[in-house]
């Protein structure tokens, strides 16, 4: 008896099951299966609806076998995709504040109502030349691309991301090597894998990476975790290590070291790609400029990077470190490393984990190889959008401070700072899927400046499900979850690229059935009530922006085929698939389809290419024709930052490269080969960017102590470091808490203490604990574990979910609290946790949980890294059991500290302007890359 | 043949819990209960700590407990070798959740029919693989044909070191683990610390081992669960209640059997109509809770139309059915005036009180999962028991009737109480299985420990042999107090010992 893991494609459209209930009586099922993509965590999984033909209804998702990256699996959050679409309380129509603003009333409208009234406050913010008062702030997008276009479509600098509470200093520990700023591992081919993360239930990309990483471990590869705590990831490995936080690139070093001295280092890889050269001149002008001294260079000025000094800083057995090593050193080209939030975001100079961990990828040669390590944009495909915008023209200084001219990217963390600054004000904030109240540091600033209505005109909320955040908008707009919406996504989750198609399976339904859906349709027409999604919003909100295209707005949102009306996402997608998508025209011509039909039968498409060795691809002599060559055998092109001659005059000729300095190629013996997209088309051992923006010192791999670093803390006392960030398998931040399965399983995040940390502090067995940061406190339970280095405590950050009334907003996590203030000083107390109620859903009478967890993030002040922006997440604090009048839940914060701590962490920038007066290196990414003129300060 | 299996590879499963919830949007599984779910266990010390997944559901045995004590044939084997259920006839009566030894089942509440793992049967059916094993995102779960040797799950079997839980209970399981930590599958190796579980709240319901378990049963707890599900006790009360009330009624009519062969079958309505008003009003009452212990109490004439013959509960409720009748006839004979018939009635009704005293340890010895229960010594106690309750029932009854012979009721229970003590006292202080002893810990020493001792053991044997060994005994108000005391004590004894049977964790 052979069994099959998925129905087979052909029969999508018209698949039977046996109905499960009424087994073992045959009752036959029929089913439409379309196919579209998870929206709770960033991997986009292919998911496939089931709707049911009699009740015309989601029955349940199953994974998406034609997906190329989840292969027909997910994660559980996958499946639990049918708790948020059927969710009892979850948002069905246009919502209007009534009162005050976060006093929790609010009157349903028609969905022309919002748009009208959103529309003139943008049209008037931008004729008015304040259109950088316009601003849209996302979490985690799901999408690429699409909402860049409508803002640069508008001509505003607005967009915000949440980029800086996640990943900001991965992305320069990339960056600073390769131009790219994302690591993308092939775990499947390695023999080696080093996570400083926890891939296996959580990380960037968890369903599609833990895949492959069990993969690779079954075919015998190592596999090493690097994490204070033991993840369930660090249980997997073959190696845990719980190096001291903030120590790990300390650690790194001292492996890179290791390799170094023992001779396991590809040599040839790294004379070809690395620029030594500048190494050595800038290091060590005392040495031949020759590869040879290359070695030397490295031993002097890692010297002190010994095993046994990495024992006594990091914690971590030398013994171990010298076998790992060994193994790493084994395995040359075949070493599959990443880190992208972990150590990287909660530590001050944690960005230099992600440089010092991608050093042992270049000195192993494991960079882009089968098993090795490459960056994102190889591994990732965007497809041109049909239509363009126009050009940025003013710099939007709200996210991108002066302090911060390398930071990647936006400063969103300081936006109520910077408000109460009086740096700017917004006119029209949108927040999507972003709850930066309950998941950003300094909740309570963020609660401060959302209520204030001068300091923010109108805050829009575009989410599918209520939030802490959301109770302070002007407008609830409800917006589809992963089958109620069109996107594109592609994601750099293994040596390939892919996109995959999100589209609202109802409207797919409809049309299988054969009714009329055309581009005066609308989405909310199809999905539960009259959720909608982003794509037909912002068309639709950008034609009553500039009704009569005087603006220059409304031709970027004017269909071709239809001119005069909107361009409906038929012929948006239509066109992009059949124009910008290589290879997917001839795929579906030979399915007999349109390109538009053959992504909406099968949801992903395979982009063929060799994902291998992208920098060693030969480059036309064609493309190097009016070039310079330099000194490093850079061929530099006129009008790019590459041969900008530093005047102000000749800024604005200048044509600016979406990632790199616009080189097209570098020699590499003798040969014009593609290079990797930094200013030397090599992998930046030295980093010349870094010395020019005032940081010399971290030009090149280096440990930076941590703001936590141990050494600092009385740790006989009662200081501890804390980790509040770890995520867990079943819960996606601010997303999740709509799923009932997800919050049956996981509900609690106890404090994790070592025993023996437990015993010195006093803290009873089932005790509460105070834990105190520098802006307050709050109190939660202990958990004792042996799975946590003594001196550290942790919280997975997932819980602390709440609502301000007991019957509204209600969710499956969140508890009901009471927020009071006396000037700064702010109080969240919880009234109660979980709790069975009636509702449609029998279920919510079966809630036998109580807890719902601490909001921890609102005693944590802003703590950016001066260079990235990232939000240092680790906290020192003060841990020690509970005071009288403590209660489980208890929150308290001065919002008077917080801007302390806020001036404290500014104080530590280095500002623009660098080189030749600019506000930022022109090479450096950015969303919306502005003409080159407002890169001048 | 087919015989469908399942290999659970620990050394691949990341405890990602997928498998749980696509179970549950496959089957529409209520909050509280589980098909299947992933028990997280930690061990070691920092910084050599492990925290294992082990995947935990039906096990699919070829000799399935849950099959043969289910009285309706719910449960049965699919010829696919599958152990599958039919909601329509399933009753209720939670004897297959104390008969399997994997905490498999559970009372689905929207539907109050038992409900577990069957292999997503009605998936297989149409060629299409378990709803967990197509979600799994690194193929730790792996189904097929254990009878096709080219099979993967038959390779994986044959070749890689498996285990299977609970392999001394002989259920065969058709579910295999693979690279998994022992610590993890042996329930009685971890427990729930007492700050709970990493990220989900611990309820009374969560079984664990205890801490008198944990700290009596020597170093026989080496891990942490970190993560597991509740599965709420079964049989509560209400079974304690009817071992006593068929106890009373079983005594009495062995009592007045007793009391007709010494010659006193023509004396009064005391060996007649009395005790068979008295053993009918209890069966009736055994009856009732019996019932009313169902979750489906309008299906209890199932046992009767729909019986699988194998299961003790239905054997059981024969029994019942000829002693009601035969007792109903005893009261008719005394109504009659036919005395005469007692001593050609008193073997058969012997029989059947000892049927419906006794039946019982089949019973419970078709549980499987109750390893306190699997005892030989059971059967005699139950029948100690009976004498106890029928002769402290008659020393009650005392009170109000005049009992003809009440030194041979007195010796007789007196008798009872003493084989009684011996029969306690004997299970007591032998070396059973690791489960035996950790359930014997929690009823002696444990959360049960006052109802043994004070209820079962002082209330129920030494007070009443105290008072009927003396001259108080011969009193009317001696024996009525002395059975007073013996009926009270029979109830928290038998309540203690139902629950301690239940209170070693299966998973």
């Amino acid at each position: 008896m052979t069994l099959i893991n998925h129905p087979p494609y052909e029969r999508w459209h018209d698949w039977t099951e046996l109905d499960a209930k009424a087994w073992p009586e045959r009752v036959e099922r029929h089913y439409a299966l379309v196919p579209t993509t998870c929206f709770n965590c960033e991997a986009a999984c292919g998911l496939v609806a089931f709707i049911d033909k009699e009740s015309g209804t989601i029955t349940k998702f199953e994974g998406n076998p034609e997906h190329p990256a989840s292969r027909g699996r997910n994660c559980a959050k996958g499946p639990a995709t049918i708790n948020q679409v059927n969710d009892p309380e979850r948002i069905l129509h246009p919502l209007r504040r009534v009162g005050e603003r976060g006093s929790g009333n609010w009157e349903r409208i028609s969905w022309d109502e919002a748009l009208e009234a959103i529309g003139a406050r943008i049209r008037t913010a931008i004729t008015e030349g304040r259109g950088n008062e316009v601003m849209y702030h996302v979490g985690r997008p799901g999408e690429d691309g699409y909402t860049e276009r409508v803002l640069s479509a508008w001509g505003v600098d607005g967009h915000n991301s949440h980029t800086n509470i996640c990943s900001s200093n991965a992305r320069i520990g990339y960056q600073s090597w390769m131009g790219l700023d994302r690591p993308s591992s092939d775990f499947a081919n390695a023999e080696v894998i080093f996570l400083i993360s926890s891939h296996l239930e959580a990380g960037h990309y968890f369903n599609p990476h833990a895949q492959r990483i069990i993969e690779g471990q079954a075919a015998g590869a190592t596999v090493i975790c690097v994490d204070p705590r033991l993840s369930n990831t660090g249980a997997k490995a073959d190696h845990w290590l719980a190096p001291w936080p903030g120590t790990e690139a300390f650690m790194l070093l001292a492996i890179a070291r290791l390799l170094i001295e023992n001779g396991t280092w590809d040599r040839e890889f790294v004379r070809r790609w690395v620029n030594w050269e500048t190494y050595l001149t800038e290091t060590r002008p005392d040495l031949p400029c020759e590869f040879a001294s290359l070695e030397q260079a490295l031993l002097d000025a890692y010297s002190e990077y010994t095993p046994e000094q990495a024992e006594y800083i990091c914690g971590i057995d030398a013994t171990q470190l010298r076998e790992i090593a060994g193994i790493i050193g084994k395995h040359l080209s075949k070493f599959a490393s990443h880190n992208w939030r972990s150590a990287g975001a909660g530590n001050l100079g944690g960005w230099q984990v992600a440089r010092c961990l991608f050093f042992i990828n270049v000195l192993t040669g494991s960079v882009g190889t089968p098993g090795g390590t490459s960056g994102n944009g190889w591994n990732k495909f965007t497809p041109a959008p049909p239509k363009g915008g126009q050009p940025i023209k003013e710099w939007n200084e709200m996210n991108w401070p002066v302090e911060y001219p390398l930071a990647y990217h936006e400063l969103s963390i300081l936006l109520p700072h910077f408000l109460n600054e009086g740096r700017g004000r917004l006119d029209t904030y949108f927040t999507r899927v972003y709850n930066p109240i309950w998941t950003n540091p300094d909740g309570f600033s963020w609660l401060e400046a959302l209520s204030d209505t001068d300091k923010v005109g109108c805050h829009v909320a575009l989410t599918p499900t209520w939030s802490e955040t959301a109770w302070f908008a002007d407008y609830v707009l409800p917006m589809g979850i992963g089958s109620e919406r069109h996107d594109i996504a592609s994601y750099e989750t293994h040596a390939g690229r892919w996109i995959g198609f999100r589209q609202p399976v109802m409207r797919r339904y409809a049309e299988l059935n054969g009714e009329d859906v055309g581009p005066d349709n609308r989405t909310h027409e199809y999905n539960m009530g009259e959720v909608w999604e982003e794509n037909e919003f912002w068309v639709d909100l950008s034609w009553r922006i500039d009704p009569d295209g005087e603006l220059g707005i409304r031709q970027y949102f004017e269909s071709d085929e239809r001119p005069g009306t909107p361009m409906g996402v038929d012929e948006y997608y239509g066109r992009m698939f059949a124009e910008s998508v290589p290879g997917l025209a001839e795929a579906a011509a030979a399915a007999n389809q349109s390109p538009l039909e053959y992504m909406r039968d099968r949801g992903a498409y395979a982009v063929p290419g060799d994902p291998y060795r992208p920098y060693e691809r030969p480059v036309d002599p064609s493309a190097i024709d009016g070039c310079v060559r330099d000194e490093s055998g850079v061929y530099r092109k006129p009008n790019t930052e590459g041969t900008w001659d530093g005047s102000k005059e000749s800024l604005q000729e200048l044509h600016l490269a979406k990632l790199g300095d616009g080189s097209p190629a570098v020699e590499v013996d003798g040969e014009l080969k593609e290079g990797f997209p930094t200013p030397s088309k090599k992998l930046e051992l030295f980093s010349s960017t870094l010395k020019d923006w005032g940081w010399p010192e971290y030009a090149t791999p280096t440990w930076i102590p941590s703001h936590v670093h141990w050494e600092d803390l009385d740790l006989e006392g009662d200081e501890r470091i804390l980790l509040p960030t770890f995520r867990i398998p079943t819960l996606i931040h601010t997303r999740s808490a709509n799923s009932k399965w997800l919050n049956e399983i996981s509900h609690r995040h106890p404090l994790w203490v070592h025993p023996s940390d437990a015993e010195r502090l006093g803290i009873a067995e089932n005790g509460l604990v105070r834990v105190t940061t520098r802006i307050g406190h709050f109190v939660i339970s202990a958990w004792r574990t042996e799975g946590i280095r003594p001196g550290v405590v942790a919280a997975s950050h997932h819980m602390g979910r709440w609502r301000l009334e007991d019957a509204k907003a209600r969710s499956w996590g969140a508890g009901l609290a009471k927020i009071s203030n006396e000037g700064s000083q702010w109080t969240l107390n919880r009234s109660k946790g979980m709790n069975a109620y009636e509702s449609s859903d029998p279920d919510t009478e079966r809630i036998w949980w109580n807890d719902t967890g601490v909001h921890q993030n609102l005693t944590f002040a802003v703590q950016p890294d001066p260079i990235s922006g990232m939000q240092c997440w680790h906290q020192r604090v003060k841990v020690g059991p509970a005071q009288v009048g403590d209660e489980y839940g208890d929150v308290v914060v001065d919002t008077e500290k917080s801007r302390e701590a806020y001036l404290d962490w500014l104080s530590k920038t280095r500002p623009a302007p660098g080189p030749h007066g600019l506000r930022r290196p022109m090479w450096y990414a950015r969303p919306l890359k502005p003409v080159p003129e407002a890169y001048l300060l | 043949m087919t015989r469908l299996g399942f290999v659970l590879a620990s050394d691949s499963c990341i405890g990602c819990h997928a498998c749980t919830v696509a179970c549950k949007s496959e089957h529409d599984v209520p909050l509280g209960v589980n098909r299947t779910w992933v028990k997280y266990v930690e061990t070691g010390s920092f910084p050599n700590t492990g925290r294992s997944f082990t995947v935990m559901r039906c096990n699919q045995c070829e000799d399935a407990p849950c099959v043969t004590i289910c009285p309706t044939s719910a449960l049965h084997k699919a010829s696919n070798g599958v152990v599958d259920f039919d909601d329509s006839r399933c009753i209720g009566c939670k004897a297959c959740m104390n008969a399997c030894p994997y905490d498999a089942l559970y009372i689905n509440p929207a539907t109050n029919t038992a409900h577990k793992c069957n292999f997503c049967n009605h998936r297989v059916e149409v060629g299409l693989e378990p709803a967990c094993v197509v979600v799994c995102p690194t193929h730790a779960i792996i189904t097929g044909d254990l009878d096709d040797p080219t099979s993967e799950i038959s390779k994986i079997v044959a070749r890689d070191k498996v285990s299977v839980r609970a392999p001394e209970q002989g259920t065969n399981p058709k579910v295999f683990y693979r690279g998994v930590d022992q610590a993890a599958l042996d329930p009685t190796r971890s427990r729930i610390a007492d700050d709970g579980m990493i990220w989900a709240d611990t309820t009374p319901d969560h079984p664990t081992i205890s801490p008198v378990m944990a700290e009596h049963s020597g170093n026989g707890v080496i891990g942490r669960t970190a993560y597991t599900t509740s599965h709420p006790m079964t049989w509560k009360s209400k079974v304690s209640g009817y071992l006593v009330t068929k106890a009373i009624a079983a005594g009495v009519m062995g009592i007045a059997a007793l009391l007709v062969v010494l010659g006193h079958g023509g004396s009064s309505s005391a060996v007649g109509i009395l005790p068979a008003v008295v053993a009918g009003l209890f069966i009736a009452i055994t009856g009732v809770l019996l019932i009313a212990d169902l979750k489906q109490p309008k299906r209890f004439l199932y046992i009767l139309t729909k019986s699988n013959t194998d299961s003790w509960l239905v054997r059981g409720a024969w029994i019942l059915g000829a002693f009601a009748a035969v007792t109903g006839l005893w009261g008719l004979l005394d109504l009659l005036g036919a005395e005469g018939a007692y001593p050609w009635l008193a073997l058969p009704q012997v029989v059947l009180a000892a049927g419906v005293a006794g039946y019982t340890a089949f019973l419970f010895g078709q549980c499987e999962g109750r390893d306190l229960w699997q005892t030989p010594l059971l059967l005699p106690t139950l029948l100690a028991q009976a004498v106890v309750a029928g002769g402290s029932t008659y020393g009650v009854l005392d009170l109000v009737i005049d009992v003809p012979d009440q030194s041979a009721v007195r010796i007789a229970t007196l008798g009872g109480l003493g084989a009684l003590t011996l029969l306690i006292g004997t299970e007591l202080v032998s070396h059973g299985s690791r489960s035996v002893e950790l359930a014997t810990l929690e009823m002696t020493r444990g959360a049960y420990a006052r109802r043994f001792w004070a209820g079962g053991v002082a209330l129920g044997l030494l007070a009443p042999i105290v008072i009927l060994a003396t001259p108080a005994g011969s009193t009317s108000v001696g024996t009525s107090l002395a059975g007073a005391c013996a009926l009270v004590g029979l109830f928290a004894y038998e309540d203690a010992y139902v629950r301690a049977g239940q209170s070693v964790p299966l998973s």
